[in-house]
């Protein structure tokens, strides 16, 4: 026993580093990581633009191929393309992306927090130096397994090359990474964005908003607590959509929707379908309390940012509510004007972008104050020219994935 | 409205389910029993599907947003993983662990009466949806099948009877869990794109499905490196099961959570 002992011992930073020594360095990073952070100022996020960071990105990767085509025996390049040093920079990227998913990444009155910078991970000198320990493992990685290819390490190869390009490329890019967002007004063009740090941008072409367009559900119904006007019904839970000749049930209340108005304005004491700025749904609604058979009818409506809201007081606990419609869909019908006099019509809706000139165009919002009478529309306007390799890398990585489920694990086959 | 008629569904369920549970027990002692077992088992399931299709043609939406609905889903996913390792590898006791966690989820969601909103906000309606969630859902499933295995594994050891079997079912569990994990991430990202104009923002969600992903990554690559190892192998995988669970329920109870734009609504 003791001889089988001796020969696991060795000492430390004796060949090959193993776990001990690759946490020692890891935390050696971090540590060096967190002095910059004090004692160097860093409000600017770590960001290069072009030309630098594609300088940056063929010399790095230039610089990892002749260190391991030439350097690849001595001990630091030896001990970056095994497990342990990936294994412990995997762990300490771990350990500080926790600790972004705990702390909110939002100015701090804890001086700690702000010291070390814990609240802005990403831009942290500790996280990028051990980001970059990760990637310069992954590049030498990869680069060995393509130096000595095999069909077997076709996987390997799309899975370990397809992250390092969506990460280097993610993190490169945002230097040249633009959005903008604007604000169209409906029959007057616009052309003036805003960026991130809100200064004004002018654009090569301009937004002429036709219509903005808000498709809704319709309003739910619930019963409220009149003391504490809360949502009373099982746990507010079970909210049911009004649809004309249903019937709920309400604890021991039969509620009927006998009419139902998207778009109503109350004439006298009944509500009739107008078609005015602000009218809200309406619906006429018959009560049936179930322990002493009294009934109740009337009419309730959700209001606007123009009329009150209407319930229905029916007992002393509770009344019966229309909630505000929550927004199925919206869009915007815009022409895109440009300097040659140009005119682009398309229909912007959320999750449908529409490309022009090398910007993505995004419908992101409205006046939610005035919901569906808002003739603003709020666009964004995205530049990425990374994209494509980004793309490439996920690409990659989502073809790595589906061969390893194919193919399954190596372990149990040996 | 077919919420209703879950407690119907689910005792059907329930029943069969318990009833092959009894029989996969005999099972041990006459093999043939196993066959009714099996024929309880996939009976269960097929009503579970039934009433899965008839939730989503009901609602109009695609059954996914709420928490209710993912264990659904979770209940209709543990199922197929038991039977299929069933059917490669014959390992009686992961069947019924899957059918009896399948049964738990239906069972929370049999005491917690669900939701009826049939609302989808816009950003959701998206082809990206379905493919996303379900992906992700399925990568959860058979990543807590893992852990079982872990689990299983651990005690095992604690009696001194360990079969490194049991470790490899744990790898191929958690290959096919992490390709599915690296789909859903990818995925989202993709959509995200499409919906918001930006592939990876560190939401607090984005930022624990990122951290379940490297958990598992940990332990796919010390597997490969230390095959012997399997003690702390298993020690990874369950701390990497632990992530999971706090990305999948515990996100909505941290500090950051408010800033989510994934937070299950609750109605
Ligand atoms: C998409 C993510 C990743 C997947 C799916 C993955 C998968 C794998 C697999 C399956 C192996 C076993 C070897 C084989 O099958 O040929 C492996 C080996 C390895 N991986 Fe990864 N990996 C990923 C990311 C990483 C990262 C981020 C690092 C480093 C920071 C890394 C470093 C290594 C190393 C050093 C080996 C051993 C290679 C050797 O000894 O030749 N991997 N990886």
């Amino acid at each position: 026993m003791s001889e089988n002992n001796y020969k696991v011992q060795r000492n430390l930073w004796e060949n090959p580093w193993g776990y001990v020594e690759s946490f020692f360095i890891g935390f050696g990073l971090l540590v060096t990581g967190f002095f910059l952070e004090m004692f160097v100022a860093s409000d600017t996020p770590f960001t290069i633009s072009y030309p630098y960071n594609i300088v940056f990105l063929v010399g790095y990767i230039i610089i990892l191929f002749i260190l391991y085509k030439w350097f690849s025996t001595t001990q630091l390049i030896r001990w970056l393309t095994k497990v342990p040093a990936s294994i412990s920079s995997i762990v300490l990227v771990t350990l500080l992306v926790m600790i972004m998913g705990i702390i909110p990444q939002i100015p701090s009155e804890s001086n700690f927090i702000n010291n070390l910078g814990l609240n802005h991970i990403t831009s942290n000198w500790a996280f990028l130096l051990i980001v970059f320990q990760f990637l310069t493992c992954l590049g030498l990685i990869s680069i060995k397994r393509i130096l000595q290819f095999k069909w077997s390490n076709f996987g390997f190869i799309l899975n370990h090359v397809g992250l390092f390009l969506a990460l280097v490329s993610g993190m490169l890019g945002t230097g040249d990474l633009q959005r903008l967002s604007i604000n169209v007004y409906e029959g007057e063009p616009s052309w003036i964005a805003t960026d991130a740090k809100k200064n004004k941008v002018e654009l090569p072409f301009a937004f002429y908003l036709n219509d903005f367009v808000i498709e809704e559900y319709h309003p739910k119904l619930a019963l409220v607590d009149n003391k504490t006007g809360s949502i009373a019904h099982n746990n507010g839970k079970n909210l049911y959509l009004v649809n004309e000749g249903e019937t709920y049930y309400f604890q021991n209340f039969e509620v009927t929707i006998n009419k139902f108005l998207t778009s109503a304005g109350r004439i006298g004491d009944q509500y009739f379908p107008v078609n005015e700025l602000g009218s809200p749904p309406a619906a006429s609604i018959t009560v049936k309390n179930t322990k002493n058979d009294s009934i109740q009818n009337a009419w309730i409506s959700s209001g606007s940012f123009r009329y009150p809201y209407e319930s229905l007081k029916i007992s002393e606990e509770y009344s019966v509510v229309m909630t505000i419609p929550e927004v199925k869909k919206f869009s915007s019908n815009i022409d895109i004007l440009t300097k040659e006099g140009e005119r682009i019509s398309t229909v912007l809706e959320v999750n449908k972008p529409f490309k022009f000139k090398g910007y993505k165009i995004y419908q992101l919002s409205y006046d939610e104050k005035m919901g569906k009478w808002s003739n603003l529309s709020v666009l964004e306007l995205v530049k990425d020219p990374w994209l494509p390799v980004i793309y490439i890398g996920i690409f990659m990585m989502i073809a790595g994935a589906i061969y390893m489920f194919w193919v399954g694990n190596k372990i149990t086959k040996n | 409205m077919t919420w209703i008629d879950f407690p119907l569904y689910s005792t059907i369920i329930g029943i069969l389910w318990v009833l092959g549970l009894i029989f996969l027990l005999f099972s041990y002692k006459k093999q043939t029993v196993i066959k009714f077992a099996n024929l309880l088992f996939l009976s269960g399931w097929f009503v579970l599907i039934v009433f899965v299709v008839k939730l989503w043609l009901e609602l109009d939406r695609p059954p996914m947003r709420t928490l209710g609905e993912t264990r659904l889903w979770y209940a209709t996913f543990l199922p197929l993983i038991g039977f299929l390792t069933y059917f490669h590898w014959k390992y009686k006791w992961f069947l019924a662990y899957s059918i009896a966690m399948a049964g738990m989820f239906l069972a929370i969601n049999y005491l917690n009466p669900e939701t009826y909103s049939k609302t989808l906000m816009p950003a959701l309606q998206s082809p990206w949806f379905i493919p996303h969630v379900l992906v992700y859902l399925f990568s959860y499933a058979v990543l807590a099948a893992s852990s079982i295995v872990a689990i299983k594994g651990w005690y095992d050891n604690y009696k001194g009877n360990f079969n490194i079997e049991t470790l490899k079912l744990a790898d191929n569990l958690v290959y096919i869990g992490f390709a599915f994990l690296t789909l859903g991430l990818l995925f989202g990202a993709l959509w995200a794109k499409e919906a918001w104009g930006h592939y990876w923002t560190w939401d607090p969600k984005e930022v624990w499905a990122f951290l379940t992903w490297m958990g598992y990554l940990i332990y796919i690559h010390y597997r490969y490196f230390h095959m012997h190892k399997s003690k702390q192998a298993l020690t990874i995988l369950a701390l990497a099961f632990v992530v999971l669970l706090v990305c999948w329920f515990g996100v909505n109870y941290l500090p950051v959570a408010n800033t989510s734009v994934h937070t299950y609504t609750n109605y």
